[in-house]
């Protein structure tokens, strides 16, 4: 190592300085190579072409100054030792720059080509180890993760067997069952659900360490996965005899979220709050606006529980975490619902926390960002400084033709919204983000600065586009309607900021309306069957 | 009408034989292959109307099957049914893409399972009929 040469990067723009420093490291005893630039600029070109053993660094230079300078070096080279020499003895710029990463601080006037000598060498060394360190750590968590996603997939395997012989049982196509044999059956049957909800949850939580975890965020209209969640835990709540409650507050507007991992929190809260609270108690799921954070959505699941004492408050959140005083421990699962639903609200922007005192329940909330339907609309719907005379909603759903849809569903309807993006003008005219959760009817709609006569002439391109394509007519059924969007005379000094606000918030309260009626259908049916 | 043919590709017998059982009780005709290899063999002599397959395969894996089937004229057309233990964050788009009709991580519920099985063969009961209106 001694006898290698070093290649010194050397970022300095004061040809003094530069040639002092030159010397100090030709005048030591190990072989060197100097390679000078004088811009910032220059020197981050330099090492995009090669990577040298070891950058000095002076701190103001032409293009760049102070903390700044060293801070883009390393962003630019995070692998390559950064040693500042700098003309001022500034021990908190000093202590900055080392919490940043560079490996030592040198002060111009106070050099010896010793100490410069050994303080490189150092620099090189001690940046070795720690990218050591550094790969061994990062392999030490692939490991871990990929044995996890291995054991959780090799679970699986005789989980599904155990799974589908037991349903066979159940279903009686082995045979008739005595009673009792039912009875048992269906405690085996509830434990492998249990086992399976914690292997998926085991590999969601390695997904979350790894920085995995994915989420799709869309538009969303909260109220409608309020009631999903609800209406799927309506039947254990029922069973312990709790009040199962919803309160949304009617001005909500839309959200900015993954649907489907929003009612994962959700029912995990709610299921939560079902088990820890006793017979007879109640759980509400609220969903509101708060005044001094306009930005998000507040949601809250509020039980009459025996509550959270402070210990557990500050690591329930955290991963492996099981409340020591829970009655049933040994059903309580692996503690990674709380955890994967911090996960989730922190990919989303928002922030969950907990609410709590002993014997007098618990509140859990979580926040996401609201959906600006305003800042969407506002290039389209308004011209040269005021609000275009006429808005026609046009609504266009697309429902399939089986339960579940035939072939990739997203797909289809994404095609469909690609094509209705062909159909308007772009300039005055939006398709509005889609907003079905998965699976079932997917109602797209289109916001047309027009009128109704006009929105009508649109509808039926539309539908001439849509028809053309031959896939699918085998897939859906697509129904075209259009209506005016009535709104109120704006107020004298209304400005346009709050006018383009006004159309928003009835747009949205047409599409949640449509939406409900929808949902209302769709629950009709199911109950029908 | 005689009964549609399912073929069921996956290595574990076990699962094969339980399948098969709950299949037949719902009125299919069974054949099974337990490699990539012989599920090829096997759909090209028996011409089932539907093959649910596994991705975790011996003799070429699940995706290899799809690929084949995907180039062969006389399959090309028989619907897919992936019945998979990994993990469909990684698997179920590529399935789907590689022309699978639907992605089942297992355990899957049977009722979704056999529900797919109709809509894939076109013998499902008709949704709803259609409901929409503005409110008023």
């Amino acid at each position: 190592m001694d006898r290698q040469t070093t290649n010194v990067l050397l970022i300095e723009d004061n040809p003094g300085d530069a040639d002092l420093v030159r010397l100090r490291l030709v005048e030591g005893a190990s072989p060197v190579n100097v390679s000078c630039v004088n811009r910032l600029s220059d020197g981050l070109a330099s090492l995009t072409r090669e990577t040298p053993s070891v950058v000095l660094l002076d701190l103001n230079l032409p293009d760049s100054r102070g903390a700044e300078t060293f801070r883009r070096v390393m962003e630019h080279s995070p692998n390559v030792p950064v040693v500042v020499l700098s003309g001022q003895d500034d021990e908190a710029l000093a202590m900055k720059a080392l919490h940043q990463g560079v490996q030592d601080y040198l002060v111009k006037g106070d050099i010896s080509s010793k100490h410069l000598e050994r303080a490189i060498r150092y620099a090189v060394e001690r940046q070795g180890l720690a990218r050591a360190l550094e790969i061994a750590q990062k392999q030490q968590i692939d490991f871990k993760n990929q044995f996890l996603s291995h054991v959780s997939h090799e679970l699986r395997t005789p989980l599904t067997c155990i799974h589908q012989y037991v349903s066979l049982l159940l279903d009686g196509l082995a045979g008739t069952l005595a009673p009792e044999q039912t009875d048992h059956l269906k405690t085996i049957f509830k434990s492998v659900n249990q086992l399976h909800a914690m292997i998926r949850d085991l590999l969601e939580a390695t997904r979350a360490e790894s920085g995995k975890m994915r989420i799709e965020p869309r538009c969303v209209a909260l109220g409608e996965l309020v009631q999903q969640a609800v209406a799927m835990l309506r039947p254990t709540a029922d069973e312990k005899k709790i009040g199962l409650e919803i309160g949304v507050d009617q001005r909500l507007r839309l959200v900015h979220a993954d649907p489907d991992r929003v009612l994962e929190v959700l029912i995990n809260l709610v299921d939560n709050a079902i088990k820890f609270t006793p017979a007879e108690g109640s759980v509400m799921v609220q969903a509101s606006l708060v005044e001094a954070d306009p930005g998000f959505v507040y949601l809250s699941v509020s039980d009459t529980g025996r509550g959270i004492g402070p210990e557990a408050k500050a690591l329930i959140f955290e991963r492996l975490y099981q409340d020591p005083d829970s009655v049933d421990n040994n059903r309580s699962g692996l503690g990674l619902g709380l955890f994967i639903c911090r996960e989730i609200v922190r990919l989303h922007g928002g922030r969950i926390w907990v609410s709590s005192e002993l014997g007098q329940g618990s509140t859990f909330t979580f926040t996401l960002p609201v959906y600006s339907l305003a800042k969407l609309l506002a290039p389209v719907i308004s011209y040269e400084g005021r609000l275009r005379p006429d808005f026609v909603l046009v609504k266009v759903e697309l429902t399939p033709l089986s339960n579940p849809p035939r072939g990739n569903w997203k797909e289809t309807w994404q095609e469909c919204a690609e094509i209705l993006r062909h159909c308007v003008y772009l300039d005055k005219d939006l398709v509005l983000p889609p907003m079905g959760t998965s699976g079932t009817t997917e109602t797209l709609f289109v916001l047309a600065s027009t009128d109704l006569q006009r929105a009508g002439i649109m509808a039926t391109r539309i539908r001439e586009q849509l028809e053309r394509v031959e896939s699918l007519k085998t897939k859906c059924r697509v129904n075209i309607t259009t209506r005016p969007v009535e709104l109120p005379l704006p107020g004298p000094d209304e400005s346009l900021d709050q006018q383009i606000q006004t159309v928003a918030d009835h747009v949205t309260q047409l599409i949640l309306a449509s939406r409900q009626i929808h949902a209302g259908a769709r629950n009709g049916a199911q109950t029908s069957n | 009408m005689s009964k549609a043919k399912i073929l069921v590709v996956d290595d574990d017998p076990d699962l094969v034989r339980a399948l098969r059982l709950r299949l037949r009780a719902n009125n299919y005709d069974v054949t099974t292959a337990s490699d990539g290899y012989a599920a090829i063999a096997q759909a090209q002599k028996e011409r089932p109307a539907l093959i649910i397959l596994d991705l975790g395969l011996p003799v070429g894996d699940g995706f290899v099957v799809l690929d084949r089937l995907q180039t062969s004229d006389a399959l090309s057309g028989v619907p897919v049914i992936v019945l998979s233990a990994r993990d469909p964050q990684t698997n179920e788009e590529r399935a789907l893409k590689a022309g699978a009709a639907a992605f089942f991580q297992k355990p899957a519920d049977n009722e979704e399972l056999m529900n797919v099985i109709r809509v894939s063969l076109g013998t499902e009961a008709a949704s709803p009929p259609h409901t929409a209106a503005w409110p008023s």
